[in-house]
C-alpha cells in the first residue's frame, strides 16, 4: 500500500505547516470508500528495443473527496501515474478501478467517453483554443454531451462564474493573464461536473499571487463541491495546500 | 458553437499563413478557370454547330477551292433543303494588319438562310441585295474598324491581293453565343467579277440545311458520291464534325492546356496539404487535450477536414471572385472583340464555377486526408507531450 503524508492539524488551507506522515490508507477503515484504486500497476517503456520501467508494481487507493498532490523528481513517473489514473494511459500490469469501473479493460472509445463523463483536466500550458473565446473554450467538452446550445452556454457561464471570470465570458486567451487563462481551463475542468479532476503542475507556469489563486480555486472545488482532485507538483508550497501529499520515486510510492 | 464551426474558426489562428494559402490557391482556381475557359470558347462552336447543317469543302484541305457549279449538284441531292456558299477573303485592315477577323465573299440570297443564326434587318438587307461593295458586318468588328452605317471602307486582301472598296450597310444579329461578331460579309459576285480570269467561279465551301438532322451522314456520303469521279473531290461532313476537324489541328494545345490545368490543380493540392500538415503538426498538443477532455479519433479528423472545407470554400471563392472580372470584364471583352474569330464567346461557364469550388474544397479535403490519419492515431500521452 502507499504511504501517506498529511498536513493533518493545520488543515488543508494551511500554508505554513509541514506535511507529516499520515497512517496507510488501512488507518482510514469506515472513512470513505476509495475512489481510485490501483493494484500492482506497472509502466514500461520500450526506448528503441530497451524496456524502462516507468512505474512498479504500484498500489494506490484515493478516497472519494480528497485532494492528494503527488510530488517527486523528474522522471519519477508522477505524469504516468496521473495518466493512468485519468485513463489516459492503460497499465503495462496491474489494474486501475477508478469511479467504480476498472478502466483497464476498457478501449479506447470507451476511455473517451469515462474521460469526458468523470474527468476534469487542468494542464499546466493551460491549452486553451485560442480562436474561440473563454465561453467557448468552457464549452467545448459539452459538445459532446448532446445538449441543446442555449444550456451549453448557460453552463459554460456557470463555469466561468465559479472561477471568478463572469466579466471574461467574451475574451480570448490571448486577452487574458496566464492566471486568468488556468481558470479557464479549470471551468473547461469542470463544467461537465466530473467527479475527479487531475491537475499536471497548474500552477507551474504562474508567479505566486496567481499560482495562491488557483489553489485557493481547487481548495473551493474540493471542499464545496466535493471534487476528487490529483494534483501533480514540483512546488512543495502547492503541495502543501493538498490534504494528502504522495511521493514518487523511480516508478514506486515512497 | 458546433464541431464544424470551430474548425473554422481556426482559419484565422494563424491569418497571415491562411492568407497566402488561400491566395495561392485561389491563384490555382483562376488559372483553372480561364485554362477550363479557353477550352470551352473553343469549343463553343462546335457544341453549338446546328445539327441539320452539313458544310462541303474540297476533300484535300478546306485551303482548296471547289468549282463554283458543284453548287448547283449539291442542291438537286436528296434530303438537301437549302444550300449556299462562300470564299474566305482574308481581308486585313490597312491602319491594324495584325488585327484578325473572318471576311467572306457569300452567296448574297442564300447566305442569311443557310446561316440563319445571323439575323438581318429585313430593311438592311434588302439595301445590302441592291448594293454591289456592299458589306454585312458585325457589331463588333464595326467597333474594331471604327465604321457605322454608310460608311465607306477600304480592306486589303490577302488571299485575294489588292485595295478594296466597301460601302458598310449595316450590322448582323448573332442569336447564338456561337456567333463570331466580328465578321465581314459581301456579295460574292462582287469577288467574283473583280478577280482574274482564271481566279473566277471558284468556291472556298458550300454549307447545306437538310431535312432530317438524323441522315446528315448519309447525305454528306451523297453529296461526296456525286464529285468521286472528278477531278475535284469533296470532303462533306456535318457542321459539327467539320468543326472538330478544324479543332484537331489544335489538339496538341488543348490536351496541353488539359495537362497544364492538371498539373496546376495538383500543385494547388500540395500547397494545401503542406500548410494543413504544418498547422496539424503545431496543433498536436491542442488535439491531445481535446482527446483527453473526450473527443474521439473521428472528431479531431471531422476538426481538420472541417478547417481543410473551410480554406477550400475560400480559396475557390476568392479564386472565383478574381477571375470572374478578370474574364467578363477584362480579358473576355477584350479577346471577343479583337479574337472574336478564335473567340466569338470567352465567358466563364456556370460548370466551370462549379467544378472551381467542388475541386477547390475537394483537393482540400484530399491534401488533408494523410495529417487527418496520422492526427486521430496519435496516442493521447504522446500528443500532450509534443511540442510543436
Amino acid at each position: 500500500m502507499a504511504e501517506v503524508e498529511s498536513p493533518g492539524q493545520e488543515g488543508p488551507n494551511s500554508t505554513s505547516g509541514h506535511p507529516h506522515r499520515a497512517g496507510s490508507p488501512t488507518s482510514r477503515a469506515g472513512g470513505p470508500p476509495p475512489i481510485i484504486e490501483l493494484r500492482g500497476v506497472g509502466k514500461v517503456f520500450f526506448r528503441g528495443k530497451e524496456p524502462v520501467e516507468v512505474l512498479s508494481n504500484l498500489n494506490l487507493d484515493v478516497p472519494e473527496g480528497s485532494f492528494e498532490a503527488l510530488m517527486g523528481p523528474s522522471g519519477s513517473g508522477k505524469s504516468t501515474l496521473l495518466n493512468i489514473i485519468a485513463g489516459l494511459d492503460q497499465p503495462t500490469t496491474g489494474t486501475a478501478r477508478v469511479a467504480n469501473e476498472d478502466i483497464t479493460r476498457m478501449s479506447d472509445s470507451q476511455l473517451a467517453n469515462f474521460r469526458s463523463r468523470t474527468m476534469g483536466f487542468i494542464f499546466q500550458a493551460y491549452n486553451l483554443l485560442p480562436v474561440l473565446t473563454a465561453v467557448e473554450n468552457v464549452e467545448l467538452p459539452l459538445l459532446l454531451v448532446g445538449l441543446s446550445s442555449s444550456e451549453r452556454k448557460k453552463r459554460a457561464e456557470t463555469a466561468l462564474r465559479i472561477v471568478g471570470l463572469d466579466d471574461r465570458m467574451d475574451h480570448y486567451p490571448r486577452q487574458l493573464s496566464g492566471g486568468q487563462e488556468q481558470r479557464v481551463t479549470i471551468a473547461r475542468a469542470i463544467v461537465n461536473d466530473p467527479t475527479i479532476i487531475v491537475a499536471d503542475e497548474p500552477t507551474g507556469d504562474l508567479d505566486r499571487k496567481s499560482a495562491e489563486d488557483i489553489l485557493n480555486l481547487l481548495e473551493r472545488l474540493n471542499k464545496e463541491f466535493k471534487k476528487t482532485i490529483l494534483m501533480v507538483t514540483h512546488d512543495p508550497a502547492a503541495a502543501e495546500r493538498a490534504s494528502v501529499i504522495r511521493r514518487l520515486n523511480k516508478g514506486a510510492l515512497e | 458553437m458546433n464541431l464544424f464551426s470551430v474548425a473554422a474558426k481556426n482559419v484565422r489562428r494563424n491569418t497571415g499563413r491562411t492568407f497566402f494559402t488561400v491566395l495561392g490557391a485561389a491563384v490555382a482556381i483562376i488559372t483553372f478557370v480561364l485554362l477550363r475557359t479557353v477550352l470551352a470558347a473553343w469549343n463553343v462552336g462546335i457544341e453549338a454547330a446546328a445539327k441539320d447543317r452539313i458544310g462541303t469543302r474540297h476533300k484535300v484541305s478546306f485551303v482548296l477551292d471547289l468549282p463554283k457549279k458543284y453548287i448547283d449538284d449539291i442542291r438537286t441531292v436528296s434530303g438537301i433543303k437549302a444550300a449556299t456558299f462562300a470564299n474566305w477573303f482574308g481581308a486585313k485592315d490597312p491602319k491594324n494588319p495584325n488585327a484578325f477577323f473572318a471576311s467572306m465573299a457569300v452567296e448574297s440570297k442564300t447566305f442569311f438562310d443557310v446561316y440563319d443564326e445571323m439575323k438581318v434587318d429585313p430593311a438592311v438587307y434588302q439595301k445590302w441585295l441592291e448594293t454591289k461593295k456592299g458589306a454585312i458586318v458585325g457589331d463588333v468588328l464595326a467597333k474594331q474598324l471604327g465604321v457605322k452605317p454608310g460608311d465607306r471602307v477600304t480592306l486589303s486582301g490577302t488571299i485575294y491581293p489588292g485595295d478594296w472598296q466597301f460601302e458598310v450597310i449595316g450590322f448582323y444579329e448573332a442569336t447564338r453565343k456561337s456567333v463570331d461578331r466580328s465578321q465581314f460579309i459581301f456579295h460574292y459576285d462582287y469577288l467574283n467579277d473583280s478577280v482574274p480570269p482564271e481566279r473566277r467561279d471558284r468556291i472556298g465551301f458550300v454549307g447545306s440545311r437538310i431535312d432530317d438532322p438524323t441522315r446528315s451522314g448519309d447525305v454528306s456520303a451523297a453529296i461526296d458520291k456525286k464529285f468521286d469521279d472528278n477531278d475535284v473531290q469533296t470532303a462533306s461532313m456535318s457542321e459539327k464534325a467539320m468543326g472538330l476537324s478544324s479543332m484537331a489541328m489544335l489538339s496538341a494545345i488543348l490536351s496541353a492546356l488539359d495537362i497544364v490545368s492538371i498539373v496546376i490543380l495538383l500543385i494547388m493540392t500540395l500547397i494545401l496539404g503542406n500548410t494543413i500538415a504544418m498547422g496539424v503538426r503545431e496543433r498536436t498538443n491542442e488535439y491531445g487535450v481535446l482527446r483527453a477532455i473526450g473527443f474521439r479519433p473521428r472528431h479531431i479528423v471531422a476538426f481538420i477536414l472541417g478547417e481543410a472545407v473551410t480554406i477550400g470554400i475560400l480559396a475557390g471563392v476568392v479564386g472565383l471572385a478574381l477571375a470572374y472580372p478578370l474574364v467578363e470584364l477584362g480579358m473576355g471583352r477584350f479577346l471577343e472583340e479583337n479574337m472574336g474569330a478564335m473567340f466569338p464567346y470567352f465567358r466563364i461557364e456556370k460548370t466551370t464555377m462549379v467544378a472551381a469550388v467542388l475541386l477547390s474544397v475537394g483537393l482540400s479535403v484530399t491534401a488533408s486526408l494523410i495529417p487527418a490519419y496520422q492526427a486521430s492515431k496519435l496516442k493521447v500521452t504522446d500528443a500532450l507531450r509534443r511540442i510543436a
